[in-house]
């Protein structure tokens, strides 16, 4: 494996998993909400969330360089925390991976919600159960599969990412570029052969995520 | 002493039933559809589109959440946490609910489950289920316990055995309750005290062997907790049986009884009313009456299915898989099934 493969894996691998353990508790909650509410709102805030999955992944780049950009607030802020620009960072690359992948945790998340019988929290409460406690002792375990669906569908989402991360995080060998813009960029240079290893890694990557949904997180028939 | 005064309106149901009850066991008795459950969750504090007051055991809870009411509630199908042993659920409730450790024992003794605690609620038998969620709810030492149908998922051999368990638990751990149910045999073996419910309101109430006269207390009471009533004539006569006619045109046969009057009307009960998809040919049943379906409603878990022939309704109570099996939907023909036996005949007022 060469320097760059190892690089661009270790990236991905990173910028994932950070991208989703950020989604994490967002993502968990919004599910939580969306599944507790029938309401406009609730259609309001399932419409915008999903945006990320519909709108071209470029699109939703420009918007977050516009948001990360220095003289933006949000790139003043980020600068104020970190001590240095966003743009162009692989802190770029997981905020570009979390957005597009956020809206696949949160619909798995309210999935997993959804099918707990509202019945078995109502009679938690009944027992004396506290809100939190009904929250973290019987719903929760009980839409973990959905949750965790969620997440395994998030993680390959952001390790797949490529619009909105090139234009907020570059193609920076080594510090930004991930599986998916190093073939990008070798098939633009005509180096099929290195664009080939990485869309190999990436293969096996996409096959372990999808075998281990399917035979651990499949809902079983009935 | 406990009482309610609950009211709510929904589309074309109004509920608006108050009572007071102080016996071991009460029990609210009527048809499907009548209001029970929802009595039962608004008690429970579990539902906030009723209003009114509660007062359980001298005090007012309906202005506190769920978890501080103290009230046992265990629906039909018992709720177990299907992610917990019996073992892990029931310490659960003395955990949340405050209680001594103590009391689930006397209710894990009471209930006969010390050989079935570390089963999760897949690997016990429907009676079983029932048993755990008892001692769930006991565990948690309600003012009160309040059972939604609890026999009502089981076969009768299985309700039977089931039935001293729920005596034990207001005789031997002093648990007060309240039974929902609409099965008139439950109400006289385990209640002292009963609630009629009809249409959402408390019709009568008082003991349930002096409520209704001896001579109608079985007919009545299950007349009562039908779902189907007609007003009829009898317009034909068999040997052991009559044939009866409503305004509308439709006709049932009926067994008669000798000695007693023609009836002026007849119920039946919606659990007895069977659905055939095509018209069945040489089977016992002397009422097989082709019908539209208009409506099949969601009771949780059961499904009635609403239904027209000759121009009267009839209710059917089915479980899910029948209707999903059957492809019922609105709009379908299909055949209803009643036995003679099963259309339960109404004296004349």
């Amino acid at each position: 494996m060469t320097s760059a493969l190892l690089d661009a894996t270790w990236i991905s691998l990173r910028v994932a998993l950070t991208a989703t353990v950020i989604d994490v508790l967002p993502a968990i909650a919004l599910g939580w909400w969306l599944a507790r509410r029938s309401t406009l709102l609730r259609t309001c805030v399932v419409t915008v969330v999903s945006l990320p999955l519909v709108l071209p992944p470029v699109a939703v780049g420009l918007v977050l360089l516009h948001g990360l950009a220095r003289d933006s607030a949000g790139g003043r802020m980020y600068e104020a925390v970190f001590g240095h620009p966003a743009i162009l960072t692989i802190d770029a690359a997981i905020l570009a991976a979390a957005v597009m992948a956020f809206p696949l945790f949160v619909l798995g998340a309210r999935e997993g919600f959804a099918s707990v019988p509202r019945r078995l929290e109502r009679v938690a409460a009944s027992l004396g159960a506290s809100q939190w406690r009904v929250l973290f002792e019987v719903a929760l375990p009980l839409a973990a599969r959905g949750i965790l669906h969620g997440a395994v569908f998030a993680f390959a989402r952001a390790l797949g990412e490529f619009g909105a991360t090139i234009l907020v995080a570059g193609r920076i060998p080594g510090e930004t570029e991930t599986l998916a813009l190093a073939i990008y960029d070798r098939f633009q240079h005509f180096e099929d052969a290195q664009a080939w290893g990485f869309v190999g890694v990436s293969v096996v990557f996409a096959l372990v995520l999808t075998f281990a949904a399917e035979r651990f997180l499949r809902r079983r028939s009935a | 002493m406990s009482r309610f005064a609950l009211r709510a309106t929904y589309p074309g149901f109004t509920l608006d039933a108050r009572a007071a009850f102080d016996a071991p066991c009460t029990a609210l008795f009527g048809a499907s559809g009548s209001g029970k459950s929802t009595i039962l969750e608004a008690i429970a504090g579990v539902r906030d589109d009723v209003a009114g007051e509660v007062e359980i055991a001298g005090v007012r809870v309906d202005g506190l959440p769920a978890r501080a009411r103290r009230i046992g509630w265990m629906p039909q199908d018992g709720a177990l946490f299907p992610h917990r042993t019996l073992r892990q659920q029931i310490a659960f409730a003395t955990d949340v609910g405050g209680a001594d450790a103590n009391d689930a024992t006397r209710a894990i003794d009471a209930l006969e489950l010390g050989a079935l605690l570390d089963r999760r609620p897949h690997e016990l038998s429907g009676g079983e289920r029932q048993r755990g969620a008892l001692a769930r709810a006991l565990a948690a030492r309600p003012r009160l316990l309040m059972l939604d149908e609890p026999l009502a998922a089981l076969d009768r051999p299985l309700r039977a055995r089931i039935v001293p368990f729920l005596v034990r638990v207001w005789r031997d751990l002093g648990v007060p309750m309240l039974l929902v149910t609409h099965d008139p045999l439950e109400v006289t073996a385990i209640a002292q005290h009963v609630l009629v419910l009809e249409a959402g309101r408390v019709v009568r109430e008082g003991n349930p062997r002096g409520l209704f006269p001896s001579a109608v207390t079985f007919g009545g009471l299950l007349a009562m907790s039908a779902e189907n009533h007609f007003v009829v004539d009898v317009v034909g006569r068999a040997e052991g049986s009559l044939r009866v006619r409503t305004p509308l045109g439709l006709e049932f046969e009926i067994a008669s009884l000798e000695g007693f009057p023609d009836p002026g009307g007849v119920s039946l009960r919606a659990e007895d009313v069977l659905i055939a998809t095509t018209e069945p040919h040489g089977i016992s049943a002397q009422n097989v009456i082709p019908a539209t379906i208009e409506r099949i409603e969601d009771l949780h878990p059961a499904r009635m299915v609403v239904a027209t022939a000759s121009g009267e309704t009839i209710r059917a109570r089915l479980v899910p898989k029948a209707v999903a099996s059957l492809g019922l939907e609105p709009g379908k023909s299909i055949w209803l099934v009643i036995k003679a036996n099963a259309v339960i005949p109404v004296p004349k007022h």
